[in-house]
């Protein structure tokens, strides 16, 4: 059978989307067939991912939340789910890099020169444009902001996370989350420390920002304190179903 | 059948025969054979899948003598059998009530996630690059991800992915020895 046909089936079967007859089918290649029933078993972490992503529909939800989860086992599962994702998150390493070629350009030193160049321009520019981001001062509903820091999606470790630095008391912190999918009518963020859940904002708007969109988020800076933080942003539709959109990590130094 | 039927060390051992003469072989498909009726009973959204399993079981094994005469063929369909029936009596009984969302205590996932920690400490360096690598990402990230993951180690990636679930597999045995070690 297709594998792609075979996942799909299995994860029908487990939403309790199948009749008795195709039921009865994967039943007897689930009690008989190794790779069949390991199968299933790697469809479900899937299923327990994409949920804990919020990549189900409205409808797969509902079907996740009362059927897929009437298993306490299953339950376990997601509790394990969303622990492993707090630590892959907080502790992502480098991204994987394709096999290893090589480059074009090797023997032509002009090239290699130029292509020098140009990188440190850039390293400059981003320094810039970094510095210029986190000296920024505001005030942000009576309480002065100490700083205002731009986060990139996506998660990297503590080392290479943007530092936010540990404000005066009295002082808030804004975060602008960049975003790219511009569609939704509000967000939602969620704050984390490992995986503790600090604190969850609704009703936050996207705004216009250096010909880029962001979302600003100002936390009160009572509960930072060293460490790496993540913030999980999701989109909110005009339907009121939330959508994930990405995480992005911070690093709160003294 | 008669429901208090208990499973005496005898039978079951009749049962682990009729299996596999290799004992440890027989242990092995016992087990194999309970978790994948414990899956079915769940994907049907029995609330007592296990029990139910073991129901199955206590009956395949109270009938082995004249299963033994009669029956050729793959032995674990036979279990599929006697488990449709086992269902058909579970839906005319009166159904419990489906299990809410068991809340979980802060300090519980707290240990939980201490219990990560070490357990992820224990990998290897390359299953633990993996693992970060493969989970760590979200989003439309993460597709890329996996992929050019897929391509550094030079494997398919449905290869990939069932790599990285047996080392998710394992990582969830050792946390749960690990908290029940700490919680003893």
């Amino acid at each position: 059978m297709n594998p792609e046909i075979e996942k799909e089936g299995l994860r029908n079967y487990l939403l309790g989307n199948v009749d008795s007859a195709r039921r009865t089918q994967l039943e007897e290649r689930i009690l008989s067939e190794p790779r069949v029933y390991e199968e299933l078993s790697i469809v479900e972490a899937d299923l327990v991912d994409q949920y804990l992503e919020g990549g189900l529909t409205e409808l797969e939800q509902q079907q996740f939340e009362t059927h897929f989860l009437i298993d306490p086992e299953r339950q376990r599962n997601l509790r394990f789910g969303q622990l492993l994702k707090r630590y892959a998150v907080a502790h992502q390493s480098a991204p994987a890099s394709p096999p290893f070629q090589r480059p074009r350009f090797g023997r032509r030193p002009v090239l290699v020169f130029s292509a020098a160049v140009v990188a440190l321009f850039g390293i400059v520019v981003l320094t810039w444009l970094v510095t210029r981001s986190t000296t920024q001062t505001n005030v942000h509903g009576g309480i002065p902001i100490s700083e205002v820091v731009k986060l990139t999606p996506g998660a990297t470790e503590s080392g290479s996370a943007p530092h936010v630095k540990v404000p005066p008391k009295g002082y808030d912190v804004t975060l602008e989350l960049e975003v790219g999918n511009t569609s939704f009518r509000n967000y939602k963020s969620e704050l984390f420390r490992g995986n503790r859940s600090l604190k969850t904002i609704q009703d936050l708007r996207m705004q216009e920002k250096d010909e880029q969109h962001v979302v600003p988020l100002t936390i009160t800076g009572e509960i930072l304190s060293p460490g790496d933080y993540q913030v999980r942003l999701s989109g909110l539709s005009d339907s009121g179903a939330a959508e994930f959109i990405n995480n992005y990590s911070f690093h709160v130094i003294e | 059948m008669n429901k208090d039927w208990a499973l005496s060390q005898e039978a079951f051992d009749a049962l682990l025969d009729w299996l596999d003469p290799d004992r440890e072989q027989a242990g092995i498909k016992y087990e194999d054979i309970r978790r994948r009726l414990i899956k079915i009973f769940t994907g049907r959204g029995c609330v007592e899948a296990e029990d139910l399993a073991d129901e199955t079981i206590n009956r395949v094994t109270s009938k082995l003598d004249e299963i033994e005469k009669e029956f050729t063929g793959d032995r674990t369909r036979y279990f599929f059998g006697v488990a449709n029936k086992v269902y058909l009596e579970y839906l005319r009984r009166k159904l419990p009530p489906p299990p809410s969302l068991s809340s979980v205590d802060s300090d519980r996932v707290e240990l939980e996630y201490r219990c990560l920690e070490r357990c992820i400490e224990q990998l290897s360096t390359e299953h633990r690059e993996l693992l970060l690598q493969y989970y760590g990402a979200e989003g439309r990230a993460k597709i890329e991800q996996r992929k050019l993951l897929a391509e550094k180690l030079g494997v398919a990636p449905n290869a990939l992915r069932i790599r990285a679930y047996r080392i998710r597999l394992a990582l969830q045995e050792c946390l749960e020895k690990c908290v029940e070690r700490s919680i003893r």
